[in-house]
């Protein structure tokens, strides 16, 4: 008798634990807050100006000893070093460590015309630049013209600095295909040198 | 020369696949548990903004946004949004930028803004009650302007959104989601079973006493 009730016993305490499995919903109520911080970033434009030259090494920093009608090795590049495409333009400047001299007229560039077209001063690059490229040179020579060096420049240092500058090509409309015609070019005074 | 074929047909499937766009997701995991935020970034590792980042000037781009009620089987939640605003260092950057955010197959926009103000979001607005499993879609669209000031070339910009949720159980009147099959009492179902083969040793024994 007493072993049948506990086995009855068991089975009871057996469907009180499955009822009490069915019944696990609470009546608890939750209030919780989360700060997602979200971020923009935007892009911007990177180049490099790559000065070589004919043996493909880099120009020298310090420069190089002219005479009158020497033809100068100065292979001139610009690379992208950014993910967007732009549009470029350079400026070749010209300077002399005298007040006394001028440096116009002393250097001629053999310009690569067929990718860069000269406007108002700047040589503007053909073409979009695309994320990774270099491009053509844009001269690769540069003459000591003989007609003007004289003997008056002697001992003096020239300087041939090359600035370029950029802007994004894309959502930036062209009139006519002239690059020159794009929106946003920096001022005159925002180049980076070479 | 069937593996080729083979190998052919596959790239050419997936080449018609479209690119995938990376998406925002806010999973709700129930109470002390929170939330997770994903997939984050370098700048912040609760960013919902994967697709905000390298934009140029005249840019327009989309971002989708997934909030997810992912506790246990049985919660129901309301899920509500604000806007913070920006940080006080990105306010200037982020007041060029224009930011509209609406519910995926709604018309109206629930912030529609510069991306450094509060403005419809001030105060918190209710996503919606969303079931174990049940999920809201927002869809994010970020204008940068064409004339957008070089000096903000590289800019980093920091904006706040903070999620609630009120959660409570869900009663017998509510609509039932349908079962997915990922939240299955697998435990009851095992516990039952054991149950079964424990009572039928039970009554065999007993039977076999009161012969």
């Amino acid at each position: 008798m007493f072993g049948r009730m506990k086995l009855k016993l068991c089975a009871i305490a057996l469907f009180a634990i499955a009822a009490t499995f069915c019944m696990q919903g609470t009546f608890a109520f939750y209030s919780t807050t989360g700060v997602a911080t979200n971020v923009v970033t935007t892009g911007g434009i990177e180049m490099a100006i790559r000065e070589t030259t004919d043996g493909g090494n880099p120009f020298p920093k310090e420069g190089v000893y002219i005479m009158p009608g020497d033809i100068v090795s100065k292979r001139v590049t610009v690379e992208s070093l950014c993910s967007h495409p732009f549009y470029l333009r350079v400026k070749p400047v010209y300077g002399i460590d005298s007040e006394a001299l001028s440096s116009e007229d002393c250097f001629k560039l053999n310009v690569n015309d067929e990718n860069w077209q000269l406007h108002e001063g700047w040589y503007y690059y053909t073409a979009a630049v695309l994320p990774g490229e270099t491009t053509p040179e844009v001269f690769s020579h540069v003459e000591i013209v003989g007609d003007k060096v004289d003997t008056g420049y002697i001992g003096h240092t020239l300087t041939l600095t090359v600035v370029a500058q950029a802007v994004q090509s894309e959502h930036n409309p062209l009139t006519d295909g002239k690059v020159w015609t794009a929106s946003g070019w920096p001022a005159e005074t925002e180049a980076k040198e070479g | 020369m069937k593996r080729a074929i083979l190998l052919f047909l596959c790239l050419a499937l997936l080449m018609t696949l479209p690119a995938a766009a990376a998406e925002g997701r806010v999973s709700y995991l129930g109470g002390a548990e929170g939330y997770i935020f994903d997939p984050g970034s370098e700048h912040s590792p609760s960013d919902l903004f994967p697709e905000f980042k390298d934009v140029m000037p005249g840019d327009v781009i989309s971002q989708k946004i997934i909030v997810k009620n992912d506790a246990a089987e049985g919660v129901k939640a309301n899920i509500y949004l604000r806007a913070l605003g920006a940080h006080a260092d990105s306010a200037e950057f982020l007041s060029k930028l224009w930011l509209r955010v609406k519910k995926s197959g709604e018309a109206a926009y629930m912030f529609d803004a510069a991306a450094d103000d509060r403005a419809q979001l001030a105060d918190w607005v209710l996503l919606g009650t969303l079931y174990s499993g049940g999920e809201v879609e927002l869809e994010v669209e970020l204008t940068v302007p064409v004339e957008l000031d070089n000096r903000f070339a590289s800019a980093v910009g920091y904006l706040d959104w903070e999620f609630k949720v009120e959660e409570f159980p869900a009663e017998p009147e509510d609509p039932t989601p349908p079962d997915t099959g990922d939240n299955g009492l697998i435990f009851l179902w095992i516990f039952l079973a054991i149950l079964s083969a424990g009572l039928t040793v039970l009554f065999a024994k007993l039977r076999r006493r009161q012969k």
